[in-house]
């Protein structure tokens, strides 16, 4: 068959088919939404439209819509290690947009509470193992060449509560232990350049100026490639959450290891063994043996929409609906997202969309046409261009146990009931 | 001297660091033509994405900053140097000479740790446990692992069965305890609660007993083996360790991770779930008590109510009062009887045995007062 001709064929067929069903929807949108009365919000005028709004005078730092007040991070007391100042506040992921995440909404994880440090009396001390040592103050720092960079940030206990089985019906508090921003910064490779760095020197001391003093040992490799000292954050400083003035970046890699109010890098030939990369951070397998310096977190995804908190609703048969995730990964490039809609035995591929960066949230869809009264098992397998993609639970508690708290990247489920409900469920053995 | 060599580390940060090193290379050449795997490997397993053509990944780079002598910042002195030097090592650098009693430690321990760690560190209210006993009869509970036997025990991972490092320990009662009041102990009142928790965790040090009479020194504590030191992978100890890590973690095997086919089309696209796995629902209700509450609704908020003194509790005082000066405890008379302004000032200032501002709180005086008031009378 001529092409041309079966291209034209199709587009009229196409054409003529998107007549019906407009026909055909227009019969059932005009049956399914004929009003009793007329539509108040189009009748009357509403008061905003009637008075003065406010003078430019007014939030001169500003804030959301007062109707936007439940959008907020969210704790919870099983989270606390004895006290708020050693816990996790979580980032409402059902209500995200996009793959950057607003200052006010990322996840905020302390071991000492938050500090306020004042920028003036910031000092960077870098250490050890250099040919020459120095201290820098904010602006010193800020005058070496800038980097600008997005990626997310995780804790590794992201997910942490469900080796055992699901626990949290919620997205933010099952996935909410990470946010994602724009960071602007300098490379510390930039830094050792001028420094000159001694041969022996394998590892780096990073550690903060708050209450617990957090520290963590960083292997050079991560050094000299894309570690990054930073003091902006989506076009302005960083928020005291995340460590205001300075914090270390390790794109990737555990939240933990990116070190806030940071004040001091030393350089040495051996680890340090700090509180939080032995006690926790490290995790146990069924061998009796603990991974520790478990670096990167690996690729992951969910189900963004629909979520527990945010079910169907009012949906008729026939309906067309976008299901959206987010799938990321600390080791690389997100390559691609296989959706499923039975729990994860079949999947299909969804489609990847926007931009798609390094060690980034990466929004994914998939359009699905809703048959009423269907439930479903929506599950979300991401891959990326490490070569990894998402363990089964079987799978990964297999290697790893149960017990391992950190770093769980299984593929998870949002079970859809017959009424458009949705909870959190885990396929597993 | 080594100096880095910028156009080595623009180009490939992991050859630099292999040729530094002499380590050995970890950066694993992987077939790309039909996957989607990009051809250099970083130390945990991920992407390393090189400078090309003055981009790297998707980002442009400023090539004409690379590699210039910018000489910022100053040279530290020798006493700020020591004064922010105050790390402690496995080998024992950083650690300061010194000694304490484990009977010193205890009193310290009673006097400034016991409200939120409890008797002999069996933790409580959410605070850490420091100890569950015999530490070396602990550290084989470490294979328990609930993914076997649901019904078993699981590990216990405190101090004294976890931990592969006492110098850990020094370093983090020094410089993060009290917790409220950080970086408040003496070199000396550190060693006497390092003894405490070797004590607590019946550890001992050269096949001797940490016993209640023991005086722990620099000498004595450098001496200390901890039970699960060998705990732990992969090795990070020794001149050869960079090369270590980048082996382990080229094994997804070792960590649990899966690899795409070779060929991406071959990944499983049909029945891919394991015969046996089942939908698992969220047991006995789950974890829902979530602050705030969860709400999609758009709304006005609420104004604000006045405070509820036995929620203010819940939320701020009961994961350490619960079991110490409880609401309504008729322990509290000891202090009431030297008058309530003391008790206020007390509860809005913190306290030396642990009770942080406010409990922690962020109550006006006037709220923090009606939230004493509870807790003193139990309603």
């Amino acid at each position: 068959m001529d092409n041309k001709k079966s291209q034209q064929d199709l587009e009229i067929s196409a054409r003529r088919d998107f007549f019906k069903k407009t026909a055909a929807l227009g019969v059932t949108a005009l049956a399914g939404t004929s009003l009793a009365a007329d539509d108040k919000a189009i009748m009357h005028h509403v008061p905003w439209g009637q008075t003065w709004g406010d003078p430019i005078t007014k939030n001169l730092y500003g804030v959301p819509s007062k109707y936007e007040h439940n959008v907020t991070r969210r704790y919870t007391k099983l989270l606390a290690s004895g006290n708020y100042r050693a816990s996790i506040a979580v980032t409402p992921i059902h209500e995200s947009e996009g793959i950057i995440t607003p200052n006010g909404l990322f996840f905020s994880r302390s071991h000492g509470g938050v500090a306020h440090v004042n920028p003036d009396e910031f000092r960077l001390m870098i250490h050890g193992l250099v040919d020459k040592e120095i201290v820098l103050t904010l602006d010193q720092l800020k005058r070496y060449p800038k980097v600008t960079r997005t990626h997310f940030i995780e804790c590794p206990a992201n997910g942490g509560q469900e080796w055992r089985g699901p626990q949290f019906n919620s997205l933010q508090f099952a996935k909410g232990f990470m946010a994602s921003a724009e960071w602007t910064g300098v490379y510390i490779k930039t830094i050792l350049e001028d420094l000159g760095i001694k041969p022996e020197a394998q590892w780096m001391l990073a550690e903060g100026s708050d209450n617990s003093e957090m520290g963590r040992t960083i292997p050079m490799d991560k050094v000299l490639d894309d570690a990054m000292i930073v003091w902006g954050q989506n076009g302005e400083a960083l928020r005291p959450e995340q460590g205001y003035p300075v914090r270390l970046l390790l794109p990737g890699w555990e939240g933990n290891l990116c070190v806030k109010w940071l004040k001091r890098l030393e350089f040495a030939a051996e680890p340090w063994y700090c509180k939080e990369e032995t006690s926790k951070y490290t995790a146990l397998k069924p061998t009796g043996k603990a991974i520790q310096h478990f670096y990167a977190n690996e690729v992951n995804s969910t189900v963004v929409s629909p979520s527990p908190e945010k079910p169907w609703k009012d949906l008729a048969d026939g309906d067309i609906i976008e299901i959206e995730g987010l799938a990321w990964s600390g080791m690389g490039t997100i390559t691609g997202v296989d959706f499923s809609t039975d729990g994860g035995k079949s999947y299909v591929e969804a489609s990847l969309k926007g931009l798609v960066l390094p060690k980034s949230w990466t929004r994914w869809s998939y359009m699905h046409t809703y048959k009423k009264g269907e439930t479903l098992l929506l599950t979300s397998r991401a891959m990326d261009d490490a070569g990894y993609i998402q363990p089964t639970i079987d799978q990964e508690t297999k290697v790893m146990g149960v017990e391992s708290v950190y770093h769980r990247n299984a593929v998870e489920t949002w079970e859809v009931t017959a009424e458009g409900k949705v909870n959190h469920v885990q396929i597993r053995s | 001297m080594f100096k880095l060599d910028r156009k080595l580390i623009i180009s490939a940060s992991v050859v630099t660091i292999a040729t530094v090193f002499a380590a050995g290379c970890g950066a694993a050449e992987t077939g790309a033509a039909e996957s989607n795997v990009v051809a250099k490997t970083d130390i945990s397993g991920g992407v390393f994405y090189p400078v090309v053509n003055g981009k790297t990944s998707v980002y442009h780079v400023n090539m004409q900053a690379q590699g210039m002598k910018l000489n910022h910042g100053r040279v530290p002195t020798a006493n700020e140097l020591k004064a922010w030097d105050k790390d402690v090592m496995p080998d024992g650098t950083g650690l300061p000479e010194g000694e304490g009693s484990v009977e010193d430690g205890e009193e310290l321990y009673e006097e400034k740790c016991v409200s939120c760690h409890g008797d002999f560190g069996s933790g409580g209210g959410g605070y850490p446990s420091l100890s569950k006993g015999n530490a070396y009869e602990l550290q084989e509970t470490l294979t328990n692992n609930r993914y076997r036997d649901p019904e078993a025990d699981g590990p216990t991972r405190v101090f004294g069965s976890y931990w592969p490092q006492a110098s850990t320990m020094w370093w983090y009662i020094k410089d993060g305890m009290p917790h409220p009041k950080s970086k408040t102990l003496t070199d000396n009142e550190t060693y006497a609660l390092t003894a405490y928790m070797l004590n607590i965790n019946e550890i001992t040090i050269d096949g001797e007993e940490v016993d209640d009479e023991y005086v722990l020194t620099k000498e004595k504590f450098l001496k200390v083996k901890m039970p699960n030191e060998a705990g732990f992978e992969p090795n990070i100890d020794g001149p050869n360790s960079l090369s270590g890590i980048r082996t382990y973690y080229a094994n997804p095997a070792n960590f649990g991770a899966q690899k795409v086919p070779a060929n991406i089309a071959d990944r499983c696209m049909t029945d891919c779930q394991e015969k046996t796995a089942k939908t698992v629902r969220i047991a006995n209700g789950g974890i829902s008590e979530f602050n705030p509450p969860m709400s999609i609704v758009r709304d006005l908020p609420k104004t604000k109510e006045a405070i509820n003194p036995k929620q203010a509790y819940a939320d701020n005082c009961a994961m350490c009062h619960d079991t110490y000066l409880a609401p309504g405890s008729s322990d509290w008379a000891g202090y009431t009887s030297k008058g309530m302004a003391a008790v206020y000032k007390n509860a809005i200032d913190g306290t030396e045995g642990g009770m942080p501002p406010k409990g922690g709180s962020t109550f006006s005086d006037a709220e923090f007062k009606m939230v004493v008031d509870y807790v003193i009378n139990g309603k």
